[in-house]
């Protein structure tokens, strides 16, 4: 049995803010050193599957960047391996311009779909861990059409996601996409093993003009009676909103961690540049961080993801915080409740996340609302400015940016 | 010019103890993550050399495994890359290497292959940043047969190095080999650029009354006279970690901030063969100073001083200074660890103090003349038991169980050495 996994990667994360501002959502860090997308290659190679394609689109340099030949995770391989496939041009008449969603994304590239069993799509913005073999060999004992990896939610989240009702023997029998209202709480996590030839026909027969197929492809593949729902129970998070990828980086603060990263049967894996160790000098203060190789403490931190190479000077300080590769924090600079983007420099004394106004932002009220002040890559927080609660930093922001010393709540640079 | 590296790492290392009793010395880790040879390693490809050949021979298994095909540092290459060369037996010849240049000789079929006019010969168990690249700029320049790099020692250091005596243009017009009494504080560190015909003239010449065939001893001295030697003269960071003391405050100075080894510099990464580990966790109780302390630690005791390396687990209570803690080691609750030397896979029990007492210069009982400066050290994989008390300059070798500390009831003083662990 051979097994295609396609990681769709294309997705923009707009609830992301800045840190999607430059790159899309499979590639946003987490963890400090990951980034989202490595959960699902780590667990494709570890789960046995060695041949893989990324499908992309929205930003797609820092993915490729860094998936590369896909060294990290032995994709780089001879015969399989891994594969980026962006979108493309082509004769008219054929398939080929931008992707409109899953289903479309996945049509277009229906070439690469060959001598293999079953195709396996994920996406690429989910963290978690699984192993795929089950749902595999469950998907084969039933000989389903469709597999459908499920997950229980709370009743109040229903509205997010595409929820399945199955019978006793696991034959899904209704599907609905994001329902207003419903007693189920068995929710798809987007992961779906496919017959191969299923997934070409129906893509390019009845399904032709899908554009998602969660929306479009699922409930009308379900009617056809063979799809087939697999619980999986586990670890498993979709980050995708601020307050959401804030908390999923804090819960690796936690003594023992739902999510662990140190399981070496299990290694996530993540292509990482080559730094020494982190250093903390003499006056450094540390307390429940997570903290990356190449990172130098000189000040305080509390309760923060340090990512690789940061520096907090002596006399700054970090509570509460995740703050991404090569950022400085300067002395007496202040950081709380922030999420930094890469190469972010906090000079003297400036706050970032300041007093005790709740205001939402102002320019993304929906997005922004839970009191964390997000900085986009490469901005500059001038020596002296304080910035209040739930402010958004625009990427490569400069000291110009800045009219005031004092940034309120709900403000954006 | 075409320049070919070819990096010594033979060596036993025998004065590191229990660190260098299974592995070679270039093979010791240092500073975390790190292995020594990786500095000579990565000044080769920092300085665009893509040709090296690494000579072993002491037990070369973590060498070769760590080296594999060179993939940390760029050598695994279509042409070039890195070339481990272990001991061979042939139809003409079977030994082992008997001395630096006899390694070399062994190997000359490689210089012949690589068509090299230029070799530069280096030893793999010393710490340094240099780029090559000078230094083979100033060889050419003046058209020498052999350049060593030298640099200042202290007077009282010179009994252990190759003395040179120069010209003011920094031409050779003496060497010693380890001399009593030394007219010049100028020393040999040991790194080589050779005119591939003269080295190969010269080997050949003097290997029928050599079978140890050494650099420092019959080769160069014997050059002097008859040959263009000349100094290139190195001012930058250059440690030699070859005993337990040296290894042990080298660490320390990385930490307090004595060092002048920049490990953070980025245009000159030193490289290394690494697993994927998820970042060091500091705990709430943690409290970590003056520490390096790498990805896949959990530390929620205290840490002072010390280097941890990857994969180190401090647990809550424990207290570890001044210490260095090699790959996966565990330290018990409440346990203090002072002044010590970890090696790998280590468990520390409960409770127990590591280096206690002040007596750090009464030395081993076994083993004086290595260990005499206060820290203990403990081998691989050792266990020891919860609740004791074991003193300074003390060795625990590899292997041991809880069963070798019986003797001790509770209390290993001093000076003593615990043996017994299963090989």
């Amino acid at each position: 049995m051979s097994v295609l996994a396609m990681i769709l990667a294309g997705g923009e994360g707009p609830a992301l803010t800045v840190l999607t501002a430059l790159r899309s959502e499979a590639a946003v860090p987490f963890a400090g050193k990951y980034r989202v997308i490595d959960f699902a290659l780590s667990n494709c190679v570890n789960s046995g599957i060695f041949n893989v394609a990324v499908l992309t689109q929205y930003q797609p340099r820092s993915l490729n960047e860094h998936i590369g030949l896909g060294r990290p995770w032995d994709l780089d391989r001879t015969a399989g391996g891994v594969r980026l496939l962006q979108p493309y041009q082509s004769a008219k008449g054929h398939t080929g311009a931008w992707q409109e969603g899953t289903a479309d994304a996945v049509r277009f590239n229906l070439e690469i779909i060959r001598n293999v069993e079953e195709v396996l799509l994920l996406p690429g913005d989910h963290i978690y861990k699984m192993d795929y073999n089950p749902m595999l060999r469950f998907h084969r004992e039933r000989n389903a059409d469709v597999t459908i990896a499920t997950i229980a939610v709370p009743a109040y989240q229903a509205h997010r996601f595409g929820m399945v009702g199955a019978d006793q023997a696991g034959r899904v029998i209704e599907y609905a996409e994001k329902p207003k209202r419903t007693y189920n709480t068995t929710a798809s996590m987007g992961i779906y093993v496919f017959k191969a030839d299923v997934l070409r026909d129906w893509l390019l027969g009845r399904g032709r003009k899908d554009t998602n197929l969660g929306r479009d492809s699922l409930p009308a593949l379900v009617k056809e009676g063979n799809v087939y729902a697999h619980r999986f129970r586990g670890y498993w998070e979709d980050a995708g909103t601020i307050q959401a990828y804030y908390e999923a980086n804090m819960a690796l603060l936690a003594e023992t961690p739902a999510l662990d990263l140190y399981d070496e049967n299990w290694v996530i894996h993540t292509k990482s540049e080559e730094r020494a160790g982190a250093f903390l000098g003499p006056n450094a203060q540390v307390e429940s961080n997570l903290l990356c190789d190449g990172c130098q403490i000189e000040g305080t931190v509390i309760r923060s993801i340090i990512s690789p190479g940061v520096r907090v000077r002596e006399g700054a300080v970090v509570r509460d915080s995740i703050i991404l590769t090569d950022a400085e924090i300067c002395p007496g600079a202040v950081v709380d409740r922030a999420i930094l983007d890469k190469r972010v420099r906090v000079e003297e004394d400036a706050v970032v996340g300041h007093g005790d106004d709740r205001t939402p932002n102002r320019a993304q009220p929906a997005r922004l609302n839970t009191g964390l002040t997000v900085i986009g890559k490469g901005a500059v927080v001038p020596r002296g400015v304080k910035l209040g609660r739930n402010v958004l930093v625009k990427h490569h922001a400069t000291a110009k940016d800045y009219s005031e010393k004092e940034v309120p709540s709900g403000g954006s640079v | 010019m075409r320049v070919v590296a070819l990096i010594l790492a033979g060596g036993a290392g025998t004065r590191l103890g229990v660190l260098s009793e299974q592995r070679a010395k270039p093979a010791v880790p240092f500073a975390g993550r790190f292995r020594i040879i990786d500095f000579t390693l990565s000044n080769c490809v920092n300085s665009g050399i893509y040709n090296v050949g690494v000579l072993t021979q002491y037990i070369p298994r973590s060498l070769n495994e760590h080296i594999g095909i060179g993939r940390p540092w760029d050598l695994d290459r279509s042409r070039g890359g890195v070339r481990l060369m272990q001991p061979y037996q042939g139809k003409v010849r079977q030994q082992w290497y008997g001395g630096t240049a006899d390694a070399v000789l062994q190997n000359i079929d490689y210089l012949r292959e690589v068509r090299a006019d230029t070799v530069l010969i280096l030893s793999g168990d010393h710490i340094y940043k240099m780029d090559y690249r000078k230094m083979l700029a100033a060889h050419e320049e003046r058209h020498a047969d052999l350049t060593l790099a030298v640099m200042n020692v202290k007077p009282d250091e010179t009994s252990r190095f190759g003395i040179v005596l120069t010209e003011d243009d920094g031409r050779v017009k003496g060497f010693l080999e380890k001399p009593k009494q030394a007219p010049s504080t100028l020393a040999n560190m040991g790194v080589y650029v050779f005119n591939v015909n003269t080295l190969i003239e010269r080997m050949l010449a003097l290997a029928p009354q050599h079978e140890d065939l050494d650099f420092g001893k019959h080769l160069i001295p014997g050059m002097v006279e008859s040959h263009r030697l000349y100094t290139y003269p190195f001012e930058g960071y250059w440690v030699d970690v070859g005993t337990v003391d040296a290894y042990w405050s080298t660490s320390m100075e990385l930490v307090t901030g004595a060092s002048a080894l920049d490990l953070y510099d980025k245009d000159w990464v030193i490289h290394t063969r690494s697993e994927e580990r998820a970042p060091a966790k500091v705990g709430p109780q943690g409290d970590v100073q003056q520490s390096m302390i790498c990805n896949g630690c959990n530390v929620r005791g205290q840490v002072i001083r010390s280097i941890l390396s990857p994969g180190v687990y401090v647990s809550p209570g424990a207290i570890v200074r001044e210490s260095v803690i090699m790959n996966d080691t565990f330290i018990g609750p409440g346990a203090v660890v002072d002044r010590c030397i970890i090696d790998k896979g280590v468990v520390v029990g409960a409770g127990t103090r590591l280096g206690d007492g002040e007596d750090y210069d009464k030395p081993n009982e076994k083993e004086p003349g290595k260990f005499f400066t206060g820290p203990t050290i403990v081998g691989k994989s050792a266990h020891i038991p919860p609740n004791i008390t074991v003193g300074r300059n003390v060795v625990i070798e590899a292997d041991v169980d809880d069963e070798a500390f019986d003797r001790f009831e509770g209390v290993v003083p001093t000076g003593a050495t615990v043996e017994g662990g299963e090989r």
